[in-house]
């Protein structure tokens, strides 16, 4: 156990001095928060919807409402000829359509279900994906609620949904980047260096047990992304002023899981990886991807249909949509119970198939 | 009982054997040198015999343990040094010696082993940014960092100056004093006849020879060799038939082979030598740059397997 400590101590104080894993880490999570923060938040950021209410319910006036109350945000209404008019003006960013049947579909059960349809002029503008992530987590507040009637919309999930900033969106966001470049960076890339000099075969020639040194590896990748989150939650806190609504026990369970998927990933690009520069090569071909395409820089709902499914598979999809539904909408730990079996059961695979086709030199 | 004994170990790469049946046995005190060249098996073997690689056939004990069996107990009471100098990255010196002497059940003083090997300066320098021959004394005091009994070294001199190389060899002989048994791997000959109570001489996965250096030089290059420069040249023939010639051989330099070099350098350093070709002007040059030595290891080498231990 005292080999084991040491030998975990070691990698994990070598990687905080790796500067450069540092930066693509921590320090773009925080250079990402700091952009997106001065792009979306604060006094900066303005979304105006333009509203056409086809249901004219009690729910849809709440609805609007609800929007209306996040700080920055501005709603028109009107007819969708006008609307669209001043989608076309740019009078509004975005146009939201609530359909026949919004209310209905909320209180009254088995009542057929319906979509608020955003219109957008364009998919591309930041303002328009912002506006997207606004309207998602407005309308996941009151389809959780509807699925539970009676429901009353003052309940203080709503007033925590409402409050969602950019800087608040972005931490959880930022935290499955780190998860996720961190298993990569320091398990991964790390761990193929250490074969590559003949590092692991010189502890080999100590009387460690191999599964002793693979772990303490492992066990140093992991703590190492954990020291990270840490961190990089307390920046978001402390210098971002971020708010978060659910219960920090909750979150962590996905952060874990997601800590244990990435590494198990990470682990994987090690053992198919015959060399260190193919590592490298292999994990930015995993990585990139994957953080453009699950949700952390841009919501899914701005993907075509087909990619929305596919990105479905990714682990990252899932994390990031735990951590938002989490941090963000303040649900518990039964809402994201999906999300965390299917991040248990990429760690699981991943170790298995790494621990099986893993060579030493 | 020998401290380390191999018996018709053998080992294969796909379709190559590294390793052909490699038998020998070591004892206690001994400084052991495997020599040959690169590719030869040396380091196959010496790996087999630290528990790292396991034998296709043949078996080894190394103090009293089997080297398969028995590996785990093996590594808490050897020390190893790997060919290519390997260390976790971003390590200072200190913190390696620590980290190396936690993975033992039990450890010199860090303190100790930085004044021992001259690196209590560096304590705080990251390992790679130490210079080729403070890196390789590091490298050994981590070898020794459990105060094992026997020392495997692979090539501790190989890339190093040669002040570094002289440096390395007081701090190898320092360890066979303090009662250790070393097996070291080299390709340089000097390094081989200056520390090695015995050598064996590997090529092609065998051993060709094995004995001391004393006792393998004159088995096998017994002689001396008489070399100098003939501006003129010489008559071959001539010389090879001075009386106590062994071989005589003109590239550039003309080299006569003896085991009586006091008969025939009186021949050769004849004022009116008939060997000696004359100039133009029908002068005797003389000969000029001579050198008598003693057959080297690296006779040995060339005269077991044809070949130069340097290519």
């Amino acid at each position: 156990m005292r080999a084991f400590r040491a030998l975990t101590v070691n990698t994990v104080r070598a990687g905080l001095r790796n500067r450069i894993a540092l930066f693509f880490t921590l320090g773009l999570a925080v250079l990402f928060m700091v952009i997106f923060g001065e792009l979306f938040g604060g006094s900066n950021f303005s979304v105006t919807y333009g509203v056409v209410d086809h249901d004219g319910s009690t729910q849809s006036q709440q609805f609007v409402a609800a929007l209306r109350s996040i700080k920055g945000v501005t709603v028109n209404t009107g007819t969708r000829a006008a609307e669209i008019d001043d989608l076309r003006n740019n009078h509004v960013d975005v146009v939201v359509e609530i359909p026949h049947g919004f209310g209905a579909a909320l209180t009254t059960p088995g009542a057929p279900g319906v979509s608020v349809v955003p219109i957008q002029a364009s998919q591309t503008s930041s303002t328009a994906s912002i506006a997207d992530q606004i309207l998602g987590h407005v309308l996941s507040g009151f389809a959780a609620r509807g699925a539970a009637p009676p429901v009353t919309l003052a309940t203080p999930v709503s007033s925590s949904v409402n409050n969602v900033t950019a800087i608040d969106y972005f931490l959880p966001a930022m935290l499955a980047y780190i998860i996720l470049q961190s298993g990569i960076n320091y398990v991964a890339i790390g761990l193929a260096d250490l074969r590559a000099r003949r590092v692991l075969r010189r502890f080999r020639a100590t009387p460690l047990r191999p599964a002793q040194i693979l772990g303490a590896q492992i066990a140093a990748g992991a703590l190492t992304v954990i020291l990270q989150l840490i961190v990089l939650t307390a920046i978001g806190l402390l210098f971002f002023q971020a708010k978060t609504y659910g219960s920090w026990f909750v979150a962590a369970v996905p952060m874990l899981l997601g800590v244990a998927a990435f590494v198990g990933i990470g682990f994987l690009l090690t053992s198919a990886a015959r060399t260190s520069e193919s590592a490298r090569g292999l994990s930015t071909f995993v990585a990139f991807p994957m953080m453009f395409l699950s949700g952390v820089f841009f919501p899914i709902t701005t993907l075509p249909g087909w990619l929305q499914t596919t990105v479905h598979v990714l682990p990252l999809t899932w994390l990031t949509d735990a951590l938002h539904r989490v941090m963000n909408d303040g649900v518990g730990l039964d809402a994201i119970a999906l999300d965390c079996l299917v991040l248990a059961g990429w760690a699981v695979v991943t170790f298995a198939i790494a621990t099986w086709r893993f060579r030493w030199d | 009982m020998p401290v380390i004994s191999a018996n018709g170990l053998l080992k294969r790469y796909g379709a190559l054997v590294a390793v052909d049946g490699i038998s020998f046995s070591v004892e206690t005190g001994e400084i052991f040198g495997m020599l040959g060249p690169n590719g030869a098996g040396k380091t196959t073997t010496m790996e087999m015999l630290e528990g790292l690689r396991e034998p296709d056939e043949g078996s080894a004990t190394v103090l009293g343990s089997d080297v398969v069996r028995e590996a785990r107990a093996i590594k808490t009471r050897i020390g190893v040094q790997l060919q290519a100098t390997a260390l976790p990255p971003l390590t200072r010196v200190r913190e390696a010696i620590d980290l190396f002497g936690a993975l033992f059940p039990t450890a010199r003083p860090t303190d100790d082993m930085l004044r021992e090997f001259d690196l209590e300066s560096k304590a705080t320098t990251y390992a790679t940014e130490l210079s080729g021959g403070q890196m390789q004394r590091l490298s050994i005091a981590l070898a020794l960092v459990n105060d094992p009994d026997v020392v495997f070294l692979d090539e501790p001199t190989t890339g190093l100056d040669p002040q570094a190389r002289l440096n390395i060899w007081d701090v190898i002989e320092d360890v066979r004093r303090r009662g250790k048994t070393v097996v070291l791997t080299t390709h340089n000959m000097e390094e081989a006849e200056r520390l090695c109570s015995r050598i064996a001489v590997i090529d092609h996965g065998r051993i060709v020879a094995l004995g001391t250096p004393a006792s393998l030089i004159a088995a096998h290059a017994p002689g001396t060799t008489i070399e100098f420069d003939a501006p003129h040249g010489v008559d071959e023939e001539a010389i090879a038939k001075i009386e106590g010639v062994d071989k005589v051989s003109v590239d550039g330099r003309v080299a006569v082979s003896t085991r009586t070099p006091e008969r025939v350098l009186r021949e050769l350093l004849d004022p009116d030598a008939h060997w000696l070709r004359r100039g133009d002007d029908g002068h005797i040059a003389g000969i000029r740059d001579l050198r008598v030595r003693q057959g080297t290891l690296e006779d040995v080498f060339i005269a077991l397997t044809g070949r130069s231990l340097r290519t």
